[in-house]
């Protein structure tokens, strides 16, 4: 069975990324693995979860929609992936926020590269060194 | 390009988010702090979404998509109580 | 062409193993905090058991108890107590 011209385009383009995707979240998961301390985690986070995570789900999305093998279904898998890259998009970088903004206030993990700290310093020149970070 | 040759493609490169999967678990399991261990528990559900969306066209199964976004959308719910219990100490109210 | 059963067949048995460790730790930690997050990790490996025995119906019903109110509830019992378990 030959598809079509669009449909082939589709599906070579929908492939590159899922693998493209796999490639980063290998490179994510060893940065995770090997950074010092949380707050440089964070940056192996971004690379496994927007790299790893958003870029197959549009690659998925792609594949499906040029995929004549699924039948009258393929848009509905199209629709599906299309739906959870991008709720992936918005909620991953709330989630990262919220949590490097708890480990921070809450002093659960160490600042360690440090070469300066403004919010601390306003927080002890302001509040008069208080033991929370504000 | 022939469609099994894709496919195939697809398939190859499966075993690769395993190693990964298992390389996140492992920062899981050991990580010296808990934001540390939701960070890496957080980055493996969003890669597992992907993973499942893609087992789902693999498989050839339309009913399996909607996993990947409710897998999405709840991991996301971790994050917000593990941030309020650090912050906070103080859940509800 | 490699097989995708066999694909199937290979996660099938690390998630088990995976979820075996987890739930290990999670019952000897003693920090609670930490056995709610190696719980999650159970969790998750048990959704990709259930979407590989092509059962999403129940994996759509698990994810939410078992990621969303569980770890809910058990944050909220642990604000009530304390946060780590005595030894001995």
């Amino acid at each position: 069975m030959e598809a079509n011209a669009l449909d082939q385009a589709l599906m070579v383009v929908g492939t590159v990324m899922i693998v493209w995707g796999a490639v980063s979240d290998l490179i994510g998961a060893l940065g995770m693995l090997r950074f010092p301390n949380f707050f440089v985690r964070l940056h192996a986070a971004t690379v496994g979860t927007i790299w790893g995570a958003f870029v197959p789900l549009i690659g998925v999305s792609l594949f499906a929609a040029g995929y004549e093998g699924l039948g009258f279904y393929r848009w509905f898998m199209a629709g599906g992936a299309l739906v959870t890259a991008f709720l992936l998009l918005l909620l991953a970088p709330v989630g990262s926020h919220a949590l490097a903004r708890a480990a921070y206030r809450s002093r659960a993990a160490e600042v360690k590269p440090k070469v300066v700290d403004f919010l601390e310093e306003f927080v002890k020149k302001v509040m008069g060194g208080e033991n929370d970070r504000a | 390009m022939d469609e099994n040759v894709l496919l195939n493609m697809i398939l190859y490169a499966l075993p690769v988010y395993l190693l990964a999967f298992l390389l996140y678990v492992v920062r899981a399991v050991k990580g010296p702090t808990i934001p540390d261990m939701v960070l890496a528990v957080d980055a493996l559900s969003y890669d597992l979404a992907a993973f499942l969306a893609i087992l789902a066209v693999v498989f050839k199964i339309p009913i399996l998509i909607p996993v990947a976004i409710v897998l999405a959308l709840w991991i996301y719910a971790l994050d917000i109580y593990v941030a309020k219990y650090l912050e906070s100490k103080e859940m509800g109210e | 062409m490699i097989e995708p059963k066999l694909i199937s067949y290979l996660f099938m048995a690390v998630a088990g193993a995976l979820s075996l460790i987890a739930t290990y730790l999670a019952v000897i930690e003693k920090d609670l905090v930490k056995a709610v997050i190696y719980s999650a990790i159970q969790s998750t490996a048990y959704t990709i058991l259930f979407y590989l025995l092509m059962a999403p119906d129940i994996a759509l019903v698990y994810i939410p108890v078992a990621v969303g109110l569980y770890p809910a509830v058990v944050f909220f019992l642990i604000k009530k107590t304390e946060r780590f378990e005595e030894s001995g």
